[in-house]
């Protein structure tokens, strides 16, 4: 029964995804569903959604963190000035991952010991690290070798089709049913929704909560550290003015994958649906021909509406 | 047509120019800018958007030089061509750039501040984001000019004014904090700013100190409020791109390109130096303020 209300859980956004699809691809030009086109949107998807597996682990431990876009930009920066000095392209990559895993250590670290709130913590990193990345370049972008790191989210080039997607977006999938299975199968995981649901039981019982933070946000951190390689692969420069206002997407995308800001819900297959329903209706819009501030409107009302609905339907089953 | 960004008076003229080419020449034309305005991640989005949508051509002005390569390289690789307007792309996969000679504007706006000063003084220069190569040529124009003009030092060269004129408006304050001399005075005599934001900022800054007027000052690019400046001599020349025709030309070369026709791989749209003197000329009113409501929706 209960693995059939979490499953339930997850098919609402799914059926959603499937129906802002079909419309878009009924109302919308044929170009919309082009293979070439689903090609475009699982890349432009990649940078949000694997910032959205970390997400999804802080907002089900009862967190949240503000400072994901800054970190991209930090971690982009920190690859480029890494690939200029001549290190091997996977090393950068691997520095890029362990500075956003840093990042988080401090988000996680602050929080636990100054027992602040995530929120403030995290909007006071949102500024710190973002300077960070401004300083660390001399407030201009960075620009680099150019290295198979650019491949990653690259569109394909003819005669790969084999790949059906670049790799960048194949690691964020792997990366995604990796993280699933931690959250069901692992002792972590069971904490993590332990802690998010009630942290004073969760501490009656045992679990040590501190710690458990600190993993979840060093953890979100890593996956942000992977967003941001992913993003550079994207720029091939290092830009400490990207992705600015990015983490509210990826806030946007947990919730609209039925994460609850209160804690002690979220699944990883929710979180990247959530992502890709926002990337669909961007792409839908550009491919309708309509304006920004419509696109913009439409993702707006989408977000209430799906999680209006999501909170109508739990309802109702109890 | 994908500019940098949609807000800004600059753009709206760029627009005004590709619809008149547009209407003229009877193609298609749309018109969309980065989701968040300056922001090179999303306007590599847009232009991916367009090469799967399969649109014709592709009039681009890149927000980097460098990061807009690949999804210019894809689409010429899906045989669509691409027209660079405004900014350089260090890639030769486009058919024709399109833009002012920013380097010759810097040095007119350089030379403009020299003259009024006679040839001596102190100036500053707000230079406006890292990475813009227009900008870039600007800035290195004027200190091109500078070094003209043995009697002139650079106090000052090496701050931003960032994307937006909020930004712009905060680094001019920063910048002018610590050279204000008493009453309205400024211990330098000079200013250059290098575009619309940055000049408007900075008018803004020096209006607030009530240091306007009493300090010489050229800048770039017009709007309505940069006009008012000129007319009161709070803003002692402007250094004006034509924007309306490099929209205009933008449009016009990629469909000569499409056509078949042969065109120039760089095009020159010009740039004017007005004055509080000959603002009113008409030719000067035209560039000033161009009627774009009759091309505007």
């Amino acid at each position: 029964m209960k693995s059939l209300a979490r499953l339930s859980h997850t098919l609402g956004p799914l059926a959603g995804l499937v129906a802002i699809f079909l419309l878009f691809a009924i109302a919308g030009p044929e170009s919309f569903s082009s293979s070439s086109n689903l090609e475009t949107i699982a890349r432009q998807t990649a940078i949000v959604g694997s910032a959205a597996l970390g997400m999804t682990l802080i907002i089900i431990s009862g967190g949240i963190d503000l400072s994901v876009g800054s970190m991209i930009a930090l971690v982009t920066v920190v690859i480029a000035a890494m690939l200029q000095a001549g290190i091997n392209p996977l090393l950068a990559a691997l520095g890029g991952i362990a500075m956003g895993a840093l990042c988080g250590f401090l988000n996680g670290f602050l929080i636990t010991r100054l027992k602040v709130v995530p929120f403030i913590v995290t909007l006071g990193t949102y500024l710190v690290v973002r300077g960070a990345a401004k300083g660390f370049a001399h407030e201009q972008k960075i620009d680099a070798p150019l290295t198979w790191l650019k491949e990653l989210l690259a569109a394909l080039p003819p005669g790969e089709g084999w790949r059906i997607v670049p790799w960048g977006v194949w690691l964020t999938a792997l990366l995604a049913l990796f993280v699933a299975g931690l959250l069901i199968y692992t002792r972590l995981g069971r904490h993590i929704f332990a802690v998010g649901s009630n942290e004073q039981t969760a501490r009656l019982c045992g679990i040590p909560v501190d710690r458990v933070k600190v993993i979840v946000y060093v953890l979100g951190g890593a996956f942000a550290g992977v967003a941001g390689v992913l993003q550079f692969s994207r720029l091939t420069i290092g830009d400490p003015t990207v992705a600015m206002g990015v983490e509210l997407d990826v806030i946007a995308a947990v919730v609209i994958g039925g994460g609850s800001l209160s804690g002690g819900e979220g699944s990883i297959l929710g979180s990247i649906v959530g992502a890709l329903i926002m990337t669909v209706i961007r792409s839908g819009c550009a491919q309708m021909g309509l304006p920004n501030w419509v696109q913009e409107m439409v993702t707006g009302c989408i977000i209430v509406l799906a999680v209006a609905i999501d909170r109508w339907r739990q309802r109702r089953r109890t | 047509m994908i500019p940098k960004g949609t807000t800004h008076e600059f753009w709206k003229s760029i627009h005004a120019g590709a619809l008149k080419a547009a209407k003229e020449l009877k193609v298609e034309l749309i018109w969309k800018g980065p989701l968040r305005e300056d922001d090179r991640d999303q306007q590599i989005s847009v232009v991916e958007d367009f090469i799967s949508r399969g649109v014709t051509g592709i009039v681009l002005a890149p927000l980097d030089d460098i990061a807009l390569r690949a999804p210019v390289a894809n689409a010429t690789r899906a045989h669509i061509p691409v027209v660079i307007i405004d900014s350089d792309l260090k890639s030769d996969d486009y058919i024709s750039f399109v833009a002012t000679d920013n380097h010759l504007g810097g040095v007119m706006g350089g030379r403009e501040l020299a003259r009024i000063l006679g040839g001596k003084g102190r100036v500053v220069m707000l230079r406006c984001m890292e990475g813009s190569a227009s900008t870039v040529n600007r800035e290195q124009g004027f200190l091109d000019a500078m070094k003209e003009f043995p009697g002139i030092t650079i106090v000052s060269a090496n701050q931003y004014g960032g994307p937006t004129t909020e930004t712009a408006y905060r680094a001019s304050e920063n910048l002018l904090g610590p050279l204000k001399a008493s009453a309205g005075k400024l211990t330098i005599d000079g200013i250059f700013a290098v575009n619309e934001s940055t000049t408007f900022g900075m008018l803004r800054a020096l209006q607030d100190a009530g240091c306007a007027g009493n300090v010489t000052f050229v800048g770039f690019d017009s709007s309505t409020k940069l006009v008012e400046g000129l007319r009161n001599k709070h803003i002692n020349a402007l250094v004006l791109q034509n924007p309306f025709r490099m929209g205009y030309d933008g449009v016009s070369i990629m469909v000569k390109h499409l056509r078949g026709e042969k065109v120039d791989r760089r095009q020159d749209t010009g740039v004017t130096l007005v004055t509080p003197e000959n603002m009113d000329q008409p030719e000067m009113r035209q560039l000033i303020s161009p009627d774009l409501s009759q091309w505007l929706p």
